[in-house]
């Protein structure tokens, strides 16, 4: 697929490359933001010998900045858990933040620009009411079209971020929009939060083990933001690997959790592309029970021909992955939105700013 | 008629390629580079860096040159004249975001044999124009704003490059060393008029030799004033360098050890001056004295 696939599912396969392909790979690899994990891969595999001196000290200097955004995001989720503590509302960590605070091994290699959290939605109002009078500000622009778009049609509200800080705080109450075709039942998810110890020792809960998988699995299914979209496949290769090897009835288990949250498509899709692109080797328990899930001809081989573009592309494939992106930027909101709404929205979107096509750029001249 | 540069830079610890259609571009990196380019193309690169004009009809009114990294392209077009400037800030820029593998000073770095003298300091403070007649007078280019450090042995590693003297500073290192060698004038450059200074042969021949913390000195550029070398407290000389470190911060611990490593390894001074002549004079003393120093120590 792509040199950055081969060394994911392979990391051994550096052995047989000459510098040719380690100046293809190293552009990959910082721009999929998989620089630390590459590096965590080549120590687990005994390899650091096989990789160039100065690949290896650019791996170095990228997990000293993933360490630094850590610490950050975790002094940040302190910030939040005490602003909003008196207030008996629930918060629960998504995402790379929620890999850090449940200690889980990704939280070795794991960067983050932002903090993910879920909040219950009868909360949410009071929570951003709270964090926008305790010093956050909204970040960004948003006119009263965005502001609409914001909370009737998607499943958080306009980021936050801390007047005199960086990072940027997400409110969510649901892992996937409203409107959208995948609808995931909040309260199911609250009922299986586990409370961890957070940043000051203040509690805060993350996902159960399925369901962070699921949404990971969710996300990848409706993504539109694509250029880093390897290294949530590489996070669910990670988590499932991780829980797999904690419990021998994991893969049933995550069955059975996306059956009831109704998540098997995204599932079968999340796995599909993970034993693809990066070497996951599902149970026959997995294979088996996800077969029922499995989409048509048609629009399977048409995702799996979209997802490997913008997910794997090689350097010489620029012009297929811009379209890739374009029609899965497009997908995305077609299952997100109801036909009517995405049209206008598109217009709108289309009429206000260019297409985010152009975000990948040929080389000029 | 186009010209097509396309070169391997070894600029200190990083190796960078660079491709350009832009004539200018491939003239200045011959002038200032010439014994650290090579054309191997068989060899790992830290960052493959590409600056060309931007298509459109724009660029037939006003020529401009856009600034590439491994596909990405950071910023906005800027005049194609500057494509020079253009290229040597792109690549200040891909190291100061992502060679955190090393401490980074914000600090002319200069060494007599293996002896070095840092010179930290903010934009203003003369750090660059010191480090320039310094480099003249004979002492080795380390970096005239870059001293990277490697944390494991608080080592400072060579990265010699053009220096841009800004505006006055011009006129003054031409007025200090008539025969300076100086590369082409840039008359508007986001810092003004720029001209770099060629780093001398030798001082590229050695950037792969790094160099021991030896003194510190915190230069403070004052119109008129007498040149005056003061001792600084320790402490006092702990808490600046912190402050003109990079990624301070960002490498939490790692950098802790370093800078106190170094400020234990170096005798420290704030020195205020004006006349770069007697400026000059004041630090050449300064290393000499202490070589010396060194020297007998060792004899003892």
């Amino acid at each position: 697929m792509s040199l950055l696939t081969d060394y994911l599912s392979d990391p051994a396969c550096v052995r047989a490359w000459q510098p040719r392909e380690w100046n293809r790979f190293l552009p990959l690899l910082r721009e999929s933001r998989l620089m630390t994990r590459a590096l965590c891969l080549a120590e687990a595999a005994d390899l650091i010998d096989a990789v160039p001196a100065r690949i290896v000290d650019q791996m170095i200097g990228a997990r000293a900045q993933t360490r630094y955004v850590q610490v950050q995001a975790m002094r940040e989720l302190g910030h939040v858990l005490r602003a909003l503590q008196h207030d008996g509302i629930r918060v629960a960590a998504l995402k790379g933040i929620a890999y850090r605070v449940a200690d889980l091994p990704l939280a070795q290699w794991r960067g983050l620009s932002d903090i993910d959290l879920l909040i219950d939605r009868a909360d949410l109002a009071r929570a951003e009411a709270l964090l926008l009078r305790s010093g956050w500000v909204v970040n960004g622009e948003f006119d009263d079209y965005d502001q609409r778009y914001y909370r009737e049609w998607m499943h958080e509200v306009p980021p936050l971020r801390h007047a005199a800080r960086e990072t940027e705080v997400d409110l969510h109450h649901n892992l996937s929009p409203p409107v959208s075709r995948v609808r995931i039942d909040a309260t199911a998810l609250w009922r299986e939060v586990v409370d961890v110890d957070g940043p000051g020792g203040l509690p805060v809960g993350v996902l159960s083990d399925c369901d962070m998988l699921l949404h990971n699995a969710v996300h990848l299914f409706m993504n539109d933001e694509l250029r880093g979209g390897l290294r949530d496949v590489m996070d669910f290769r990670d988590l499932y690997m991780h829980f797999g090897a904690l419990d021998a009835g994991f893969e049933r288990r995550l069955l059975d959790r996306a059956e009831t949250l109704q998540c098997g498509l995204p599932l079968y899709y999340a796995v599909d592309t993970a034993q693809r692109l990066v070497a996951l080797a599902p149970g026959k328990v997995m294979v088996d029970g996800l077969s029922r899930h499995r989409p048509s001809p048609f629009p399977r081989l048409a995702m799996r021909w979209l997802i490997d573009h913008a997910l794997a592309p090689d350097r010489t494939a620029l012009r297929t992955t811009a379209l890739a992106n374009w029609l899965l930027f497009v997908r995305s909101h077609w299952i997100r939105m109801p036909k009517g709404m995405l049209l206008r929205h598109l217009l709108r979107k289309t009429m206000k700013r260019r297409a985010p096509v152009s975000t990948i750029q040929e080389t000029p001249g | 008629m186009s010209r097509t540069t396309n070169l391997i830079l070894d600029a200190g610890p990083f190796r960078v390629g660079v491709t350009s259609s832009i004539p200018s571009l491939g003239d200045a990196i011959a002038y200032f580079y010439r014994d650290v380019v090579s054309t191997d193309p068989d060899v790992v690169l830290d960052y493959n860096i590409g600056l060309h004009r931007p298509p459109g009809l724009r660029a037939m009114v006003r020529p401009q040159v856009v600034f590439g990294v491994d596909g990405q392209y950071p910023f906005d077009p800027q005049p194609l004249e500057n494509a020079f400037p253009v290229f040597e800030w792109g690549l200040n820029w891909c190291i100061a975001t992502s060679a955190h593998r090393y401490m980074m000073l914000h600090a002319g770095t200069i060494a007599f044999g293996d002896h070095a003298m840092i010179l930290p300091g903010t934009p203003g403070s003369g750090k660059s124009t010191l480090s320039a007649a310094l480099h003249l007078s004979g002492a080795r280019l380390l970096s005239d704003e870059f001293g990277l450090v490697r944390p494991e042995t608080a080592d400072l590693l060579p990265l010699p490059r053009g220096i841009p003297l800004k505006n006055a500073s011009i006129e003054a290192i031409l007025e200090f060393d008539p025969a300076a060698p100086l590369g082409p004038t840039y008359p508007k450059t986001r810092k003004g008029r720029v001209r770099h200074l060629r780093p001398a042969a030798e001082s590229l021949r050695q950037q792969h030799a790094p160099a021991r913390p030896r003194w510190l000195v915190f230069p403070k550029y004052r119109a008129g004033a007498e040149e005056v070398l003061a001792p600084m407290p320790k402490v006092e000389a702990f808490r600046q360098l912190a402050f003109n470190c990079f990624n301070y911060t960002l490498l939490g611990e790692t950098a802790f050890q370093a800078v106190d490593r170094i400020v234990d390894a170096v005798d420290c001074y704030t020195f205020t001056f004006s006349r770069l002549e007697s400026a000059v004079t004041v630090l050449q003393a300064l290393a000499a004295g202490k070589q010396l120093a060194i020297a007998a120590g060792r004899d003892v």
